[in-house]
């Protein structure tokens, strides 16, 4: 059976640049681009209205922006971004004006002014930041106490040049905190157990740079994808390469994003090609696909699922947003009633 | 003459001035730098000798080697320090820093910089004996993982120098005259002479400098493409692209990489002479060939003091994300299921890629494309070098309150460049080594 989805609003020009980073909460987006502004929508409402811009958060432009994914609606009081140069910052929710205010920012950049933070994930508690380095080092910093408190390296494996790891293009955190998950550019695929402090799998099966690693929402499964163009699904009782997410034809393109929706049952992943496509995990199926640009698409997300109908035309349904070169945000919509 | 002849700049300049004229003008700077070697036979390659023996005395004897090194103060504008003052008073007076670089060294940088020195010197001991004259360009490429950079070649020669109380010449070791310019174009020297730059085929006549030009006749050039590769501008002046191409006739330019400030100097006088012509670039896709582009236009830092050495007019013509990327050639065929073949193949999203898989199992639907050779041979992953140049360049870019176009399109492809994590050379947008129908559209894309 495959699933319909609709494009339900489209906000054109979102930044005038390339969009690269989208992080939902449970009532608004977060986008991120090339440009030093940060935007939250809200997706409450069907037009998608801007709510906020941060102006002048990441001089050099922002590539990675992190939210809290779980259930209920204890998230969003955080986010975390990182800019080009390397410079990673921690932003607030005031309760009383519902804006974003800059917390903290993290001391990554050295004194020569210049940071070396790649991808970024944060804990469904809001309480940890993993950060990656172009070493092939995952630090993840406590930002209760403000302070680094595990560093894991991934040095000395494939592809490792002087002692220092392969570039780690993609990070994620299990929401049960207790797995640490690395993509990186030689193909490697590492997993941490966070209580132990150390890696418990080092997974094959990719070989080509991996540029999105996420766990699913029960973290019983890994998803990693990128170059190779297909998703690799890895079971994290065993550490065992469970299957493969992949279109039939011979030429699929550069997987630059992926996402589990809140049940677990669909992975959404964006390529470089411009098409967002849907999977039902369980079958190993693509259920839905959309190429409605053939620019390159950066980010893809699910928003969080809502108890209530939100508004004239916008369903209970599961709704994503994919971004990217076109520099519009595209919401879609599950089709109902048909 | 067999010193002359073991240059390599050397033969291609005489013979492309032997090739048209009898003119002698524009070599003028190259045989001051010849001339120096007639006289350097002169204490260099004894003073090199002695520290050669110092340091196979030191091996016997098991003992630390050590090699003289001081450090020329950046700060201070002394002049070159004439041949046969000794390195010890030519300290002394001057104020200089002053150390050894020892082996084992004391850290890691130390035990590189021995090996960078000592391989220095062995090259330019080399060049002594023979009598041929070395660039520094040559000595990097020796061995760039090594040197790590031109620029720590050109101070650590500039430096060796210095401690022997030798000029740099002296050494055997030269800055290459670098540029070249091929097309249907006259220059017109001081002396009278003429060089016409459309008659050597596809070596190109290496720019003279400009203060020995009176004039140039332009015939019907109507762009000037300015090419970061040697080889490229070679292949393209070999095929007479400046007189073949359906975007009229131009002007070929390369600085052989990096633009030197004689190339940036002839450029500039091009286009103040005949401002109409269009200047394109055309670089690798990397952030040095968008440094490169940025020096053409705003010059460099180092030589800010330089003027008449830019041109903010030339037009960045590739290559770019976009001419790599896949453009959507066949929406949603990968969903059409073609013989359900396992993806497992793996391929990356390269338009060009895609088009030369495809070629043995349907109709190509671009012909040109379906030629393409497999760009995964020339698109690479960025190096930590990379990745750390594009930041620095991004901060110059932002650096000043209302970056320019230009500039705003610079960060832009930067920031691709460090998601995609890929730079690739120009070859990776040609047809099998053929540039030439890429490069009509694009000009005349950008001339129109």
């Amino acid at each position: 059976m495959s699933k319909q989805y609709l494009t339900a609003h489209t906000v054109d020009q979102a930044h005038p640049a390339d969009i690269f980073s989208l992080a939902p909460t449970p009532s608004t987006l977060i986008s991120a681009s090339g440009s030093s502004s940060l935007r939250i929508h809200d997706t409450t409402s069907p037009n998608y209205p801007l709510l906020q811009t941060i102006h002048s958060a990441h001089k050099l432009g922002c590539h990675h922006l992190a939210t809290a994914r779980g259930p209920g609606s204890q998230t969003g009081n955080i986010f975390a971004s990182v800019g080009f140069g390397g410079d990673v910052k921690l932003w607030q929710l005031d309760p009383e004006s519902k804006q974003y205010q800059l917390q903290w920012e993290i001391p990554t950049v050295s004194d020569s002014g210049k940071g070396d933070v790649w991808a970024i994930a944060l804990s469904a508690d809001e309480g940890y930041l993993a950060c990656t380095t172009s070493d092939g080092r995952i630090h993840v910093w406590d930002l209760t106490a403000k302070e680094k408190i595990q560093t894991y390296e991934t040095g000395g494996g494939r592809g490792a040049a002087g002692g220092g790891g392969s570039f780690a293009m993609a990070v994620d955190l299990s929401r049960d905190g207790r797995l640490t998950a690395s993509g990186h550019e030689n193909g490697g695929v590492y997993v941490f157990n966070n209580d132990a402090g150390r890696m418990v799998y080092s997974l094959s099966g990719l070989a080509k740079p991996v540029r999105a690693v996420t766990f699913s929402p029960g973290c019983k499964r890994l998803a990693a994808a990128g170059n190779a163009g297909i998703i690799a699904l890895y079971d994290m009782e065993h550490g065992e390469h469970v299957g493969n997410l992949s279109a039939p034809g011979n030429r699929p393109s550069w997987i630059t994003s992926l996402d589990w929706n809140d049940t677990g049952d669909y992975l959404l992943s964006g390529q470089l090609d411009g098409k967002v496509k849907v999977w039902d995990v369980a079958r190993g199926a693509c259920v839905a696909t959309h190429s409605e640009t053939d620019s390159a698409l950066w980010c893809v997300r699910w928003l969080p699922p809502t108890e209530r109908a939100l508004g004239p035309g916008m369903g209970k349904g599961e709704r994503f947003c994919a971004a990217g070169a076109s520099r519009s945000l595209s919401f879609y919509r599950e089709a109902t009633g048909i | 003459m067999n010193r002359i002849s073991s240059n390599p700049n050397a033969p291609n300049h005489e013979g492309a001035v032997l090739d048209s004229q009898e003119s002698f003008g524009v070599s003028s700077v190259n045989y001051s730098t010849i001339n120096s070697v007639s006289v350097s036979g002169n204490g260099a390659l004894a003073r090199i000798e002695s520290l050669l023996e110092a340091i196979v005395d030191a091996i016997i004897a098991g003992n630390e080697i050590s090699i003289p090194y001081k450090r020329v103060r950046v700060s201070r504008p002394g002049p070159a320090p004439a041949p046969g003052v000794s390195g010890q008073s030519q300290t002394q007076r001057s104020g200089r820093q002053t150390g050894v670089v020892r082996f084992p060294g004391r850290t890691i940088q130390e035990v590189k910089k021995f090996e960078a020195l000592f391989c220095i010197i062995e090259i330019s001991h080399e060049a002594l004996l023979s009598g041929s004259l070395i660039t520094k360009r040559n000595i990097y490429y020796q061995n760039p993982d090594l040197f790590g950079s031109q620029a720590a070649v050109d101070i650590m020669v500039d430096n060796l120098a210095f401690t022997l109380g030798l000029g740099r010449g002296d050494l055997n070791i030269v800055a290459a005259a670098k540029g070249l310019v091929s097309g249907p174009i006259v220059l017109v020297n001081r002396d009278g002479s003429v060089v016409d730059c459309g008659l050597s085929h596809d070596t190109g006549i290496i720019l003279p400098s400009i203060s020995e030009i009176r004039s140039i006749g332009f015939h019907a050039a109507q762009w000037i493409l300015v090419i970061e590769k040697e080889a490229t501008f070679r292949t393209l002046a070999a095929a007479q692209y400046a007189k073949s191409s359906s975007a009229g006739h131009g002007i070929l330019i390369t600085a052989k990489g990096f633009p030197d400030l004689a190339t940036r100097r002839f450029l500039s006088v091009l286009h103040s002479m005949r401002p109409d012509l269009v200047i394109f670039g055309l670089t690798d896709f990397d952030p040095d060939g968008i440094a490169i582009i940025r020096t053409y236009q705003s010059g460099s830092k180092r030589l800010e003091h330089e003027h008449e050495a830019v041109v903010p007019s030339l037009r960045w013509l590739g290559v770019r994300s976009s001419d790599l990327l896949s453009s959507g050639e066949n929406p949603g065929s990968d969903d059409e299921g073609d013989q359900g073949s396992q993806v497992a193949r793996s391929h990356a999203a390269f338009d060009l890629r895609e088009a030369s898989a495809s070629a043995h199992e349907r109709p190509a639907k671009k012909p040109r494309l379906s030629e393409s050779h497999d760009p995964t041979e020339t698109v690479s992953s960025l190096t930590l070098r990379d990745r750390k140049k594009a930041a620095d360049i991004l901060r110059a870019i932002w650096s000043v309150s209302q970056p320019s176009e230009d500039g705003l399109e610079h960060a832009h492809e930067l920031q691709r460049m460090l998601m995609l994590n890929i730079k690739a050379e120009i070859q990776a947008v040609d047809s099998y080594g053929d540039l030439s129908a890429w490069l009509d559209d694009k000009l005349f894309a950008g001339m129109h």
